[in-house]
């Protein structure tokens, strides 16, 4: 059996009120998998405890009880982080550097060097679409290009793992929408992910498994088809049907004991429309 | 989309390798790396440079010609002692002050920004993030330092040139007109012709002994010392203080304690007998707020007096100490903070 990318158990949080006896509880028992090659929605509402599971996950908060793993390293030995590569909500990287020494410090902090890294560099800045902005400051990147780098230098290392905390947020649909087709470019690579989102439309379009958090433990987790999915209805969309045809349908519809729940014309979504507009 | 196609291409130059490359790309994972320190000393500089802190240089060489301005009417060795006693004063201030101001602000700006939990995501040990840090910031005094004692040294070497010159052109005069009173006198003249340059030789001797003498490296050293003594306070502060005014403010508030401290400690000493009990708190005291008297060597220097071997290698074991304790000490609290 092969292990699993992220291992939680019976995980707790619980942060201490400064000046006071009470306590929040930021996490409550949770117990997750995240196999290998998925891509993985954590949802929840603000304060649910996303960022902090997150947090343990990377070894960045100590956990109060239970365990986390990386491909069955514990995550809290510095080690097991050779195989994530992580990208935070909103980060702001040295806006002095430029995008390439960005990616290079990043690899030096992986044990890179050399050539290799400076090609690896050369690589992700492509793969990111900044090749164009390699050599300028980050202090003049619009806030996609810096979602795009932070994607890039979570990348450097070759990780197995990657986990983005609200990828997309903030940034304008055309360039939520490339993140997106890199996500999912990463995923037919094989690459595990980790997605903590409140955009549910763009978590529904890319995650295959998904876990919604609510004050702390996970209240619904599964494959999301089986999740959404309306089990004893059936979707039909016809092109060119005349409504000739559209009668015959419906009354055959109606004589094989079945009912017509809707008819209507579909639409277009607003972000295809908004795009299709601004190209 | 129509950079579909070339993004998948690059996607597989990018990412195809993977498996085949990950012993290459992985390299056994080592508890300290000097590279990933360098890594982040480097950046650190990079980022204190860019922000473009050597600029204060520029006052700093204001100071140094302001203060040789106003002096014309003293003697030399009263004015190079003027001019030594304010380069080195403000040298000790400027590498103090750059030492606090910069460190204050590294943590608490990498934690706002979030760039720390990129950092931390990889594996990178916190005790080398800190050191990483801390090292940047005393290559930043390094270099400040070295700067403002060649700034030092060319103005403190063009004004002893200056006086040697007036020094030799004033007795080549003397002696000039000796020689004319020579052609016509007798010749106990010649003698004092002679004595002249004798005393032209001692006078340069003089300028040259109260300028330049060894004992400015050791003033110089301690002064550096001082500084990283404070980077090193300063982002002990910065791992609990919850503002970088905190920080600042904290720190300077030592600063001045730790100047006046000894003072402190001699009037409680004469009326406390040393019971171990006052022994051990001030020590605790002497930690919190370093003995910045034992730093101090400027006054003696530009006095004139020597310095022992000794009391140099003293006070500088004693900067390295104190540098490496708050160092630990700020790991300490920072591998149980939680991000």
């Amino acid at each position: 059996m092969t292990e699993p990318a992220i291992s939680i158990r019976n995980l707790t949080k619980v942060y201490p009120v400064p000046f006071r006896r009470e306590r929040v509880v930021a996490v409550r028992d949770l117990t997750l998998n995240v196999e290998p090659g998925q891509v993985y929605g954590l949802l929840g509402p603000n304060g649910s405890g996303k960022s902090t599971t997150m947090k343990i996950v990377l070894g960045l908060v100590p956990p109060t009880s239970g365990e986390t793993q990386i491909f069955g390293r514990d995550s809290s030995l510095v080690e097991s982080h050779e195989e994530v590569g992580f990208l935070p909500e909103n980060p702001y990287f040295y806006k002095y550097l430029t995008g390439e020494e960005t990616l290079r410090f990043y690899g030096k902090l992986c044990g890179m060097r050399g050539q290799a890294l400076k090609d690896r560099s050369r690589d992700l800045l492509k793969l990111v679409g900044l090749e164009n902005a390699a050599d300028r400051r980050l202090g003049g990147y619009s806030k996609g290009m810096l979602q795009r780098i932070g994607l890039a230098q979570a990348l450097i290392q070759e990780p197995r793992l990657l986990v983005l905390d609200e990828p997309t947020a903030g940034v304008d649909p055309a360039g939520s929408r490339e993140i997106r087709d890199l996500i999912l470019d990463f995923k037919s690579r094989g690459i595990t992910i980790l997605l903590c989102s409140h955009l549910l439309g763009q978590v529904q379009e890319i995650c295959d498994r998904v876990g919604i958090l609510h004050k702390g433990s996970l209240v619904r987790e599964g494959r999301l088809e089986e999740l959404i999915s309306v089990e004893n209805q059936t979707q039909l969309i016809l092109e060119n049907a005349s409504p000739e045809l559209l009668a015959k349908i419906e009354a055959e519809v109606a004589r094989g004991g079945a009912g017509l729940v809707e008819k209507s014309k579909p639409q277009t979504t607003l972000e295809r429309y908004f795009l299709e507009v601004t190209k | 989309m129509s950079n579909q196609s070339t993004d998948t291409s690059v996607a597989e130059t990018a990412l195809k390798r993977a498996p085949a490359s990950r012993g290459h790309i992985h390299p056994h994972h080592q508890s300290f790396s000097f590279a990933r320190v360098f890594a982040i000393a480097s950046n650190t500089l990079l980022e204190l440079v860019r922000l473009k802190v050597f600029y204060f240089l520029l006052i700093f060489a204001l100071v140094l010609i302001g203060s040789s301005a106003f002096m014309i009417n003293f003697t030399f060795q009263e004015q190079f002692q003027v001019l030594k006693d304010s380069s080195l004063g403000a040298m000790s201030i400027f590498t103090w002050l750059l030492a606090v101001l910069a460190t204050a602000m590294l943590l608490p700006k990498d934690i706002e920004d979030r760039t720390l939990y990129t950092i931390l995501a990889k594996p990178v040990p916190r005790f080398e993030y800190l050191l990483g840090k801390l090292l940047g910031v005393l290559g930043l005094l390094f270099i400040s330092t070295v700067v403002m004692t060649g700034l030092f040294f060319t103005v403190l070497y063009a004004r002893q040139e200056l006086e040697i010159a007036k020094v030799v052109q004033e007795s080549a005069a003397m002696a000039k007109g000796m020689e004319a009173a020579a052609e016509t006198a007798t010749e106990a003249v010649t003698g004092t012709v002679a004595s002249v340059s004798e005393q032209t030789a001692a006078a340069v001797k003089a300028i040259k002994d109260s300028t330049f003498s060894w004992s400015l490296g050791p003033a110089i050293v301690a002064i550096y010392l001082k500084a990283a003594l404070f980077a090193a306070l300063t982002l002990l502060i910065s791992t609990f203080a919850s503002s970088w005014i905190f920080t600042i403010v904290t720190s300077v508030a030592i600063y001045f304690i730790g100047t006046i401290q000894p003072i402190a400690r001699e009037y409680w000493l004469a009326n406390n007998a040393g019971t171990p009990l006052a022994k051990a708190f001030l020590a605790l005291v002497a930690l919190l707020f370093p003995d910045l008297q034992l730093f101090n060597l400027v006054d003696d220097i530009v006095a004139g007096n020597t310095i022992s071997n000794i009391l140099f290698l003293k006070t500088a074991s004693l900067g390295v100490v104190y540098v490496t304790v708050y160092l630990f000490l700020a790991y300490f609290i920072f591998s149980k903070k939680e991000l």
